[in-house]
């Protein structure tokens, strides 16, 4: 071997009592040096760029003491107490990336029902489509001995959209009748709400689900009035409270136990946060002057950086992630059951197993800016699915993180132990009803892991988009899957070659950090799901 | 139940046969859908490139000296293309291959088991941070806060900044897979070398090292090859003038001006020939074939010299 040589050589001529201690520690500050380096980099970029963004540079010295009071203080005692204390952490955790995600979820409601498909064809296919198969699912789970729940699913999957379109004038009147509000109320906050009850009752054991469900209910119905005074629409409302739902399941089944401090942390920063913003204001100090703000993330996109807004990409954003997500998974998922389950390993299948195994890594490591290429001649001109629509920008993503969803499928896929599969076998089960009933639940969360990681890479990817022709800039959000879109990044890159001061350290410093703040949430909903399935594994 | 009371054993399945190899069959189309998308990507890029070259010959696009797209005579030569690539990959190189292997060395030989769990999801934020976030950094902080060292003249856009932001962006490219590898070494080996009196030192730069030499070496080609295609840091960062030095000063000088990649220039004509049609647009397609062969040819090598060159033990 090539390496007994060298050792030889190499304590030959250091030999004993020649020894240098110095050396061996300069050599480990160095590496310890380097692994910090980019670390380090990025997070003085990072700090820049959330200076820039909140225009902290705006603010008095004196905001600066109450804000390190009341919201550093508290935030640095709280991690400090977590350190020592991991299911406090943990809980924390929780919360924090529930809240994030519940969020991030109602802005994603809300994108897609209320801007993109509106509350009546929202009610129409509802109608049609979701409750049907919804009602299917929930008898098949009470009458085991339904054998016809499969074949009906499929038969409400195929026919509910087209009666949903033949339908369409009537229903669309009945939900014009009943206003958006209604709608919402009886599509998602009811459904919500029965979804509780069973996760309260059967999921957690945390007590009785009706009062739950009727606590939802109630906090969507009351708090309409005061709602009302704030001008934020009662539709936004409703699908925001069943977003943030989850959030307060989080909190109650934390709190009654020891893992209180881990719901009463979070809570007390943020109150903190609060109270440094009510102080400032009573005494009068001036505070910074974010330009990331309830405004930009609700206004178009403007020539004059004080009005700029990130309103029709965000949605734009939105609607593609979506749709990536569901394509993505139902394909990577399906390709990676079909090489670890179905994959003969000689043979014509064989041969062609082993050529999608290759294949796969391979297109792992093609620039992404290829794909575009791909998406622009393939989708956009040859299948005239349109330059620069929401379809074309889904599908040129979707193959993009096709690899490494596939990837990490099939690792899922692999650590399902073989027992639980041959003990299926042997009750009689076929192949299918293994995959689904064995081995799919057992490797969906980390199949969902990365599949979230990758749908964070997807929300970022810009060279793609440009090539695809998304458009730099919208006043609009796209109104369906043919019309033409922008995205979060494409609208960065755009701002970014603006000259002013203004753009370069305010608009395009907060659509950095609105990009940011979406790729956190989605990484700590990652860790979750990943935290979630290893305890229950162990 | 009725379905207990009435077993079925004459293994006649019937519909459920059927059903047995729908699914099959779909679970195979899915997988069909990567092989599908090579092909797509082949074909889409073949098919212009091959109108391309009955339009300007293959010489003056691979030898030419001249990238100019916009102002006619137009010149669609690819070599200044290749030089501002490679000078990028060569900055981001000259960050992240030391870099990326002192970490390794770092995570695998010194690291207690806490501080690699804090540090290695941390290196991984490196790599996930969108790429038009690096370049927006390059563009409105590094290239200032270069440019206010002494004697250093830089443009608005410069390939330095872009290099240094990219050589950060694939640090963990380096170390995690060099790491890998470093790990794989047996302690045997080790200990073979403190019983012969080595100190850690030596152990780390002569044992470890030297036997994990393929995996190394396999991580620093798929990170040029990474950086060959990384596209948004480039764009905004570095500007889109092509040019090609003719001499030794001008090569070191072009670090501080501004150049195109061949990812630059790809984005620049599809921003500007979308309509299709144009030679613009077919040229395109031909940088964009030059670039998946580039990257392709390296993550085959980088392929090929981890497993040849890997050491059983």
């Amino acid at each position: 071997m090539a390496t007994d040589t060298d050792t030889g050589r190499a304590s030959g001529e250091s030999g004993f009592g020649r020894v240098s201690r110095l050396r061996g520690q300069l050599f480990e500050s160095l590496t310890l040096g380097a692994s910090v380096f980019g670390i380090v980099a990025l997070a003085v970029l990072l700090a820049y760029v959330f200076w820039d963004a909140f225009g902290l540079a705006a603010a008095e010295p004196g905001w600066y003491v109450v804000f390190a009071g009341l919201t550093l203080l508290p935030a640095v005692v709280f991690v400090w107490y977590a350190r020592r204390h991991p299911a406090v952490g943990e809980t924390s955790l929780e919360l924090v990336s529930t809240a994030l995600a519940g969020v991030l979820g109602g802005f994603g409601l809300v994108a897609v029902l209320e801007v993109i498909a509106g509350d009546e064809v929202w009610f129409t296919y509802f109608c049609t489509v979701v409750a049907p198969l919804a009602g299917l699912y929930v008898y098949g789970r009470l009458d085991r001995t339904a054998t016809w729940i499969g074949v009906g699913s499929l038969v409400a999957l195929v026919g509910g959209p087209i009666v949903g379109t033949l339908l369409l004038g009537p229903l669309t009147t009945v939900a014009a009748l009943l206003g958006a509000p209604l709608v919402y109320l009886l599509t998602v906050v009811v459904p919500a709400a029965g979804i509780v009850r069973y996760v309260v009752d059967d999921r957690l054991g945390l007590g009785n689900g009706n009062y739950a469900a009727a606590g939802l209910l109630a906090v969507a119905v009351l708090g309409v009035p005061l709602v009302d005074r704030t001008g934020v629409a009662r539709s936004v409302w409703l699908l925001f409270v069943t977003a943030l739902a989850p959030t307060a399941l989080v909190v109650w089944n934390n709190v009654a136990d020891s893992r209180w401090p881990g719901v009463v942390g979070p809570a007390g920063v943020a109150g903190g946060l609060a109270a440094t913003v009510v102080v400032t204001d009573l005494v009068g100090i001036t505070g910074p002057a974010p330009w990331f703000d309830w405004q930009y993330v609700t206004s178009d996109p403007s020539q004059t950086a004080a009005d700029a807004g990130l309103y029709p990409a965000i949605i734009g954003s939105v609607f593609v992630i979506v749709l990536v997500a569901v394509t993505t998974l139902v394909v990577a998922i399906g390709a990676a059951v079909y090489l670890e389950e179905y994959a003969p390993t000689s043979g014509v299948a064989g041969a062609f197993a082993r050529l999608v195994r290759i294949n796969i890594s391979n297109l792992a490591g093609v620039p992404s800016v290829v794909y575009g290429l791909l998406g622009l001649g393939v989708f956009a001109n040859l299948a005239n699915l349109g330059v620069g629509t929401v379809i074309t920008a889904a599908f040129t993503l979707s193959l993009l993180i096709l690899p490494i969803v596939i990837i990490s499928a099939r690792e899922a896929i692999q650590s399902v132990p073989d027992s639980l599969r041959q003990a299926s076998y042997g009750m009689g089960a076929t192949r299918w009803q293994t995959i689904r009933r064995v081995v799919l639940p057992q490797a969906l969360p980390g199949t969902l892991t990365g599949t979230i990681l990758a749908l964070g890479r997807a929300i970022g990817e810009t060279a793609p988009l440009i090539m695809i022709g998304v458009a730099t800039t919208a006043f609009s959000p796209p109104s369906g899957l043919f019309s033409r879109t922008s995205a979060m990044p494409m609208q960065v890159f755009v701002w970014s070659s603006y000259p002013s001061e203004a753009f370069q350290h305010g608009v395009v410093a907060a659509g950095v950090v609105t990009l940011l703040i979406v790729l956190l949430t989605m990484n700590s909903i990652a860790i979750l799901v990943r935290n979630k399935f290893e305890r229950e594994t162990h | 139940m009725s379905e207990r009371d009435s077993v079925d054993l004459s293994g006649d399945r019937g519909a459920q046969d059927v059903r047995e190899s729908i699914y099959h069959a779909a679970f195979l189309a899915c997988a069909a859908v990567s092989v599908l998308t090579t092909l797509g990507i082949v074909a889409a890029l073949v098919v212009p490139t091959i109108q391309f070259v009955s339009e300007v010959s293959v010489s003056s696009f691979l030898l030419g000296t001249e990238f100019n797209p916009k102002i006619k005579p137009v010149s669609f030569g690819v070599l200044p293309l290749v030089f501002g690539t490679l000078l990028v990959t060569v900055g981001a190189a000259a960050v992240a291959l030391p870099v990326g292997l002192l970490t390794a060395i770092y995570l695998s030989e010194y690291a207690s088991s806490r501080r690699r769990a804090v540090l290695k999801p941390l290196l991984e934020v490196l790599a996930g941070v969108p790429t038009v976030v690096y370049g927006y950094f390059a563009l409105v902080y590094v290239t200032p806060l270069l440019s206010a060292i002494p004697g250093l003249e830089l443009g608005t856009f410069n390939a330095l900044s872009a290099s240094l932001v990219m050589g950060i962006m694939i640090i963990p490219m380096v170390s995690s897979i060099s790491e890998d590898s470093m790990s794989a070494v047996p302690d045997s080996l080790r200990n073979g070398a403190y019983g012969l009196g080595a100190t850690k030192y030596d152990v780390a730069t002569s044992v470890v090292v030297p036997a994990s030499i393929s995996g190394v070496a396999a991580s620093y080609i798929l990170a040029l090859s990474r950086a060959i295609g990384e596209t948004m840091i480039v764009v905004v960062a570095a500007g889109q003038n092509a040019r090609l030095p003719s001499s030794a000063p001008e090569l070191l000088g072009s670090f501080f001006q501004s150049t195109q990649t061949m990812t630059a220039a790809i984005v620049q004509l599809g921003l500007s020939d979308l309509a299709g049609g144009t030679t613009g647009y077919r040229a395109l397609f031909a940088i964009g074939l030059t670039l998946f062969v580039m990257t392709l040819v390296l993550n085959l090598i980088s392929d090929f010299v981890a497993q040849r060159y890997q050491e059983e033990y």
